[in-house]
């Protein structure tokens, strides 16, 4: 499935992902606001804008979702207020009443979706909201039962369906599920799964919204292995079947970046590298991933999709 | 001096334990948590039995009279060995509760593996063979369960999901039986009570003029290990997420020995409830997760306990402490 690349210059390397030299973009110190931490961000391109979600933690410690935007997607103004915060009233108040976090954009006919958390006594749960503009995000439903995170809709319909990747809490696994409303969801399976004896040893769950490419569907995923002193979080990626997304045909066997900075090293929540958005730059052919490091700012990294594939490629290769 | 039997409003049969490995016919290590339906005046349960090997299976025990069972021979339903359900069943089928909807008779049940229990769904039209539908849940859920009617022509379904490590039980809607959606918390644990640790959904709710009335069961947690009673809530007709009652007190808890002792001690497990033209409730519940028992009550009962020991619910949003689960 995917595309033969000539394996000879194949290198097995440490950070894939190349960093930006100004790393990190967004500190805590560039907020409008005094806040308590920053935890990742949704990112698109719209209309010519790089547009970020970012999830932040204020000082009573819950989360909201507050909108920056920039031209270069370098340097970000952020806004004051935040663009989604806890429901205070209807149907979501009291699934929210710890939270809003972690959306996840996906470009569908027109319409942004977001998934992002709910976050309340009850648990986590999967919220939607659209936007086509990003100027205001409405709510739609909460489509889950909790606790399930680290979700994002496909940007196309797979089988006529709606199609989403979640990570229930349980077991630690990537999950696929369907819709044909987007209300309602079933037909669950597994798509992925930690690796005994790697760096994704414990957990896995869906970083960055799955992309359409030529060798199918390519997800950035985070991956955990914990250690006497704390997890670790590390990016990792995969290819999985453009009509059957259940079927993985490609995913490395490295992180393709991990925490080694020191803003990646030290913050909040130690050697935690996290993304939940990309934009594909078409001008330079690569992913600009952005990422939040430490629970306490927001970093931007590139890798080009060549590189991604080969790194599958030889991964699968070596694992054969 | 009052019998500490007379606390539970559930009469216990003195035929009690109705069912136990001794009854299977075929080598098991335990026999529990049946979901029982009445059909055409004949008793069935779908029993859970767990076999040596330490995964469960289904066997049918049929009667006429509700007391005593005679067990087919080999298990009717095991674990799939092919198709999309074989890797999600593969340490196991657990726990199923029989609902007729509409004249079809459906199963949930939990599908167990590795990838931790999720609802599964089933039809029957003998009992003999068995139609799956696949999973209608992620995984880390179990005590699922359909109401016997649609509600505002949606079917409806409890479970219990696990969030922030408290299992509460809730509610979930669907068109078809395959997507599921607009859930809700409807019963969560309360803090003191018999049921401050866990709770989950039992028996099939039962329409009456009041409201839906639902046996669930409830868990504390002790130094020595969880302890497992059953109570009854009642429910809007037309919007089972609210909850107009609820018992303060258990309908039942263990106290016989076949109750006390087992492979997990101190457990009543209702999983069926059969209400009788006379009024008169059986509860068929797996005691100890060692045997079958029954204990009976009247329609009549359980409503007077819920309406006049009936606790309103917790209020929306409000904190609850989270209690360890590991």
């Amino acid at each position: 499935m995917l595309l033969l690349m000539p394996l000879k210059h194949v290198k097995l390397q440490r950070n894939v992902v190349r960093r930006w030299q100004k790393n990190p973009i967004i500190r805590l110190g560039d907020l409008p606001f005094h806040a308590a931490d920053i935890h990742n961000a949704g990112a698109v391109l719209h209309k010519g804008r790089y547009i970020l979600l970012i999830t932040i933690e204020n000082l009573q410690g819950y989360c909201s979702i507050y909108r920056a935007h920039s031209d270069d997607g370098r340097h970000f103004e952020i806004e004051k207020e935040p663009v989604l915060s806890p429901a205070e009233e209807g149907p979501f108040a009291q699934y929210e009443t710890e939270g809003v976090r972690d959306a996840r954009i996906t470009l569908f006919d027109g319409v942004y979706y977001i998934v992002y958390l709910a976050q309340s006594e009850h648990g986590f749960r999967l919220a939607l909201a659209q936007t086509e503009d990003f100027a205001s995000i409405e709510r739609v439903a909460l489509i889950s039962e909790p606790d399930t995170k680290n979700a994002a809709l496909f940007p196309r319909k797979i089988g006529g369906r709606y199609a989403r990747l979640e990570r229930p809490r349980e077991g630690g696994n990537i999950w696929i599920s369907y819709s044909e409303d987007l209300l309602n969801w079933g037909d669950w399976d597994v798509v992925m799964t930690p690796r005994g004896g790697y760096w994704d040893h414990d957990r896995i769950g869906l970083s960055v919204p799955p992309i359409l490419t030529p060798c199918g569907w390519l997800i950035f995923y985070y991956g955990v292995k914990n250690t006497p002193g704390g997890p670790l979080f590390r990016l990792g990626v995969a290819f999985l079947n453009e009509e059957d997304p259940v079927e993985v045909v490609g995913r490395s066997n490295i992180p393709l970046l991990a925490p080694s900075e020191t803003y990646e090293r030290i913050g909040d929540v130690q050697n935690l590298v996290f993304s939940c958005g990309a934009v594909t730059n078409t001008k330079t052919g690569k992913v600009e991933l952005y990422y939040g490091a430490s629970d306490s700012c927001i970093c931007l990294g590139t890798v080009s999709f060549d590189t991604l594939e080969r790194i599958c490629r030889a991964s699968t290769l070596q694992e054969d | 001096m009052v019998s500490l039997l007379e606390q539970d409003l559930l009469e216990r049969y003195e035929g009690n334990p109705l069912i136990t490995a001794a009854d299977i016919p075929f080598t098991c290590n335990t026999v529990f948590n049946g979901g029982a339906t009445k059909l055409n005046g004949q008793y069935t349960i779908l029993l859970r039995v767990e076999g040596q090997h330490g995964y469960s299976v289904f066997a049918l025990a049929r009667s006429s009279d509700g007391y005593d069972f005679e067990i087919e021979r080999l298990p009717v339903m095991t674990p799939a060995t092919e198709g999309p359900m074989e890797k999600y069943e593969v340490a196991g089928i657990e726990d199923p509760r029989i609902t007729v909807v509409d004249g079809t008779t459906y199963i949930v049940y939990t599908a167990f593996s590795g990838y931790g229990p999720c609802m599964a769904l089933a039809t029957t039209e003998d009992f003999s063979s068995f139609e799956r539908h696949g999973l209608i849940s992620e995984p880390g859920n179990k005590d699922g369960l359909l109401f016997p009617r649609k509600v505002g022509g949606r079917y409806v379904r409890f479970d219990r999901p696990i969030g922030n490590d408290i299992g509460r039980i809730w509610v979930t809607f669907s068109d078809d039986l395959r997507y599921w959606g607009d859930s809700r918390v409807v019963i969560s644990p309360r803090p003191g009570y018999w049921d401050s640790y866990r709770v989950g959904a039992s028996c099939v709710p039962i329409e009456t003029e009041s409201g839906w009335l639902a046996i669930y069961h409830g868990v504390k947690m002790t130094s020595g290990g969880p302890i497992y009673r059953a109570g009854v809530v009642l429910l809007d007709l037309q919007d089972p997420s609210v909850v107009i009652a609820r018992s303060s007190v258990p309908i039942l808890a263990p106290r016989m020995e076949y109750e006390r002792v087992g492979d997990v001690c101190n457990v009543v497990f209702p999983s069926a409830a059969i209400v009788e033209d006379d009024g008169q409730v059986r509860v068929y519940y797996g005691a100890a997760d060692t045997a079958i028992c029954v204990a009976t009550t009247t329609m009549e009962k359980l409503l007077a306990l819920v309406h006049k020991d009936g606790e309103p619910a917790p209020a929306p949003g409000s904190r609850r402490p989270s209690y360890p689960v590991d």
